[in-house]
């Protein structure tokens, strides 16, 4: 008789976490399917049974023995086959007047169903081919004009071999009561196996899969269990098999007990830091023990490996867990819980189970392990699945820190750069300084003060002072010429001091001739190399007007490309004056503009032929400022290493 | 107003400059003086009641930049020639004068002659100008037409984008190059009346089009919201 279990006590772990509540919530609910009362129509507590010959009705005469239900018998390895005949009585107050069923609960054996000597039905029992072992309950319908009032006789004939054998229970009643029992039976010993085995399949195969990515030992350790409690769900869902595999079908579940049990130990003792390779050969050899015991004799074994060895694996997981109970728990402490209290609820199942198994314990359709085992397996799973999510946690972490990071050296470079270009852009502005101070002072400053001395003197008439500020003035617009916007444009200068000598040459009647016509547009040169080239042009052109007596001057601009060097600019002013005497060639003009064209890495040549004329060339290699419309706001040669050390030192 | 006589209005603060200027108008049959102003105030008055073909300007005012001035008058009376007196003739006083609506400078030492051919020039529908300004205008329209600015290769800024003719183009090339109005006249096969002809046209577009990029460039600002 079923008593009723007190509802599972709800342990008072402080701050118990989530996920381990869950689990209890989980495990509660179980227990509480499995203790609900179930209805009862008739259970039947007795039984008569007496020895028949195979597929044979007990004879008239048989001895007929009594028994209390759940009924057990053993027949030892070898046995040939034997048949039994198990009588059941129902009295019946009335003729039913309903479907009626017979429920029978872990009849493991099967056989032919009677009721008053008729046949309602025939379960695989076992033949000379076959050999079953059911734990599915067998519903069975019973006509219900086959039931008479008073006493109603129910006959099981059935036939076995060796083995453990069992008739659990055995009830009767109209359908609808019955029904409900058998749906929970079933549940329990049917689809909870194929629960736990899909259950344990998927994981093996993921496990299986991450463990072929990354060698890790908990990974294995949970694919192994995983693997293992399939093969445990397939011995308890494979109900009929081939005669002589039997021996197999028992192998089978010693190796997935052995092996599940060895995992578990592992892992109890890894929690514990205790795992070694010594430990978990010792664990296996005792595993390995129990199947290859039954396999060498033949099955002869097995009654003492079911008292000994299967007693002695749930020992082994036992010390395994007071390993981990007694270590003090170090590190993701509510995943130890979780594992530890999983193995408890499991090695508490695995000793419910063998009390069954062993008869200690009333109800065999009721295994635990088929509910706690994949619990287990969950249990085993949660921390490598929530190592799994903290490493994902982890990496995002480092990859917004890295982005950051990346953002911050990006502000910083970018500052860096702007602290740079205003310092470019401050010595640029320096140097033009320079040099328009070196410009004043060389070209306007010297041409006032010694004006004015000579003003002072009374050394000039008032047509000389005219003269001398025009040519001030002249000097000072030539260097705004040169100062000008985007002011690396020569040519443009060039044509301006053109523009502004023009009026001159026509003054006096002189032609200037300017032939530019084959210079690109623009023709952009080193600022500071301007003024000077400009200088030596205007220098050039004021002899010629003052000087020379000629009739027209000609200015000849041109780029030519000598060789594979770099090209260069070739300016030629020639006139067909007077030409210059030899003792004026090394005159104080001259002596300026050869010094000028020296000062921009140019050459200057002079030749003069006295009656024919004068022709002055300057000649200056086009290096790095490239003719066309490519400029920058600043092309002053930048010490920028300079610069930088600069930063440094300021603290940038 | 006579056919043959060209009014003429001075602005100009320093009285040395304006004694010369006044000098050389009045003593030019063809010439005729309307006002004289030596501050923004005082031309502003002028400008508003009198009528004149002239405006010769000083941009450097005590009351205020001379720009003003120039934008005014060429928008409320762009038959006017505006001529900005300059002491240097360089460029950043000539283009933002230029982008105002002046169509011709002229410096403040040239000669009586100067003066008076330079305002015959504007009257015949001329425009001088020198090669820097011609290159920093060509510059100008480039960098406005929105296009890659200094950047762009020698002629080939977009001619489809530009406000210029391609014969303007070519004209403001040579100039930057130094050559004359009668070189470049001879080179392109035209007379140099026509090159500065072709000049006041595009001093003409540039003011236009810095007054289209000022609207613009306020309404880039939130200046002009409502209007935009």
């Amino acid at each position: 008789m079923r008593t009723r279990l007190p509802p599972a006590p709800r342990p008072a772990l402080p701050a118990v976490p989530a996920h381990l509540r869950a689990l209890l919530l989980v495990l509660a609910a179980v227990v509480a399917l499995f203790v609900s009362p179930l209805a009862r129509a008739m259970d039947i507590r007795t039984v008569d049974l007496t020895s028949t010959a195979v597929g044979a009705a007990p004879a008239d005469d048989a001895q007929w023995q009594s028994f209390d239900l759940p009924l057990r018998w053993t027949s030892r390895p070898g046995e040939p086959l034997r048949a039994v005949a198990l009588r059941m009585r129902i009295p019946l107050e009335a003729p039913a007047d309903q479907a009626w069923a017979l429920l029978l609960s872990h009849a493991s054996t099967g056989g032919r169903i009677f009721v008053n000597g008729r046949m309602i039905g025939e379960i695989q029992s076992a033949d000379a081919a076959t050999e079953v072992r059911w734990r599915r309950p067998h519903l069975l319908a019973i006509d219900p004009s086959l039931l008479a009032a008073g006493e109603n006789t129910i006959l099981l004939q059935t036939a076995y071999r060796s083995g453990v054998h069992v008739l659990a229970g055995v009830e009767a009643g109209p359908l609808a009561e019955v029904r409900g029992a058998y749906d929970l039976q079933y549940l329990a010993s049917s689809i909870l196996p194929w629960v736990g085995g899909t259950l344990a399949a998927c994981f093996a195969m993921i496990f299986g899969l991450l463990w072929l990515r990354r060698h890790d030992a908990t990974i294995a350790l949970v694919t192994l269990a995983s693997g293992f409690w399939v093969l445990r769900s397939a011995f308890f869902l494979i109900e009929t098999v081939p005669a002589g595999a039997r021996l197999w079908l028992d192998a089978l579940f010693y190796v997935a007990n052995g092996g599940f049990a060895v995992v578990m130990t592992l892992v109890l003792l890894r929690l514990a830091a205790r795992g070694s390779t010594r430990a978990a050969w010792i664990a296996a050899l005792y595993a390995a023990l129990g199947p290859l015991l039954l396999l060498v004799t033949s099955g002869h074994a097995a009654p003492h490996l079911d008292n000994l060895w299967l007693p002695g694996l749930i020992g082994m997981v036992v010390i395994g867990l007071a390993y981990a109970l007694v270590s003090p728990v170090r590190k993701h402490e509510s995943l130890q819980v979780v594992v530890v209290t999983a193995m408890t609820v499991a090695i508490a199942a695995a000793g419910y189970d063998y009390g069954v198994a062993q008869g200690w314990l009333p109800d065999a359709t009721m295994l635990a392990l088929h509910w706690a085992g994949p619990l287990l397996l969950i249990g085993l799973a949660t921390p490598v699945v929530d190592r799994f999510v903290g490493i994902l946690g982890e990496a995002e972490g480092a990859r917004n820190d890295l982005e950051s990071r990346v953002r911050e050296r990006e502000q910083m470079l970018k500052r860096n750069y702007e602290r740079l270009r205003e310092g470019e852009r401050m010595q640029a502005t320096a140097a033009e300084r320079q040099r328009i101070m070196q410009d004043m002072h060389d070209g306007l400053g010297t041409q006032l003060v010694s004006s004015l001395m000579l003003v002072e003197r009374d050394a000039l008439t008032q047509a000389q002072v005219a003269q001398v500020l025009r040519e001030s003035i002249d000097d000072m617009r030539l260097a705004i010429d040169a100062l000008a916007q985007g002011n690396s444009d020569l040519l443009a200068a060039l044509g301006n001091l053109r523009y502004r000598m023009e009026p001159r040459f026509r003054a006096t009647g002189i032609e200037l001739i300017w032939d530019a016509r084959e210079m690109p547009e623009e023709l952009n040169v080193n600022p500071d190399h301007v003024l000077p080239i400009l200088r030596i042009v205007q220098e050039s052109l004021t002899n010629a007007l003052k000087h020379s007596g000629a009739r027209a001057v000609s200015v000849s601009l041109q780029v030519k490309q000598v060789g594979d060097d770099t090209p260069e600019l070739q300016i030629r002013v020639t006139d067909n004056g007077k030409g210059i005497a030899n003792e004026r060639v090394g005159g104080r003009g001259l002596l300026n503009m050869r010094s000028r064209a020296n000062k921009v890495g140019g050459t200057l040549t002079l030749e003069s032929v006295p009656g024919t004329g004068t022709r002055v060339k300057f000649v200056y290699a086009l290096s790095e400022y490239h003719t066309g419309l490519t400029r920058t706001s600043t092309q002053m040669g930048l010490n920028t290493e300079a610069i930088i050390e600069r930063f440094r030192e300021g603290g940038g | 107003m006579s056919s043959e006589m060209t009014t003429v209005l001075i602005v100009e603060d320093e009285p040395e400059f304006r004694m010369r200027f006044k000098q050389i108008v009045e003593s030019e049959p063809t010439l005729e003086l309307v006002g004289v102003a030596a501050s923004k105030r005082e031309a502003q008055e002028l400008i508003d009641r009198t009528k004149f073909d002239v405006m010769l300007i000083d941009l450097g005012l005590p009351d205020g930049n001379g720009t003003d001035l120039i934008r005014q008058v060429s928008a409320k009376r762009p038959d006017v020639d505006i001529m900005v007196v300059t002491v240097f003739g360089d460029e950043q006083h000539v283009v933002s004068a230029i982008e105002a609506g002046a169509t011709g400078y002229i410096l403040k030492d040239s000669t009586a002659a100067d003066v008076v051919s330079c305002i015959r020039l504007l009257r015949a529908g001329g425009s001088p100008v020198s090669p820097v300004v011609a290159r920093s205008v060509l510059r100008a329209i480039r960098n406005r037409m929105g296009g890659a600015g200094g950047n762009t290769r020698p002629g080939g800024a977009s001619p489809e984008n530009s406000p210029l003719s391609s014969r303007e183009t070519e004209i403001l090339q040579l100039l930057a190059k130094g050559m004359s109005f009668n070189e470049i006249g001879e080179i392109l096969g035209i007379s140099p009346h026509t090159v500065t002809a072709h000049i006041k046209k595009i001093y003409r577009k540039l003011a236009v089009h810095s007054r289209g990029e000022a609207v613009y460039e306020a309404t880039q600002m939130g200046l002009l919201r409502g209007t935009s």
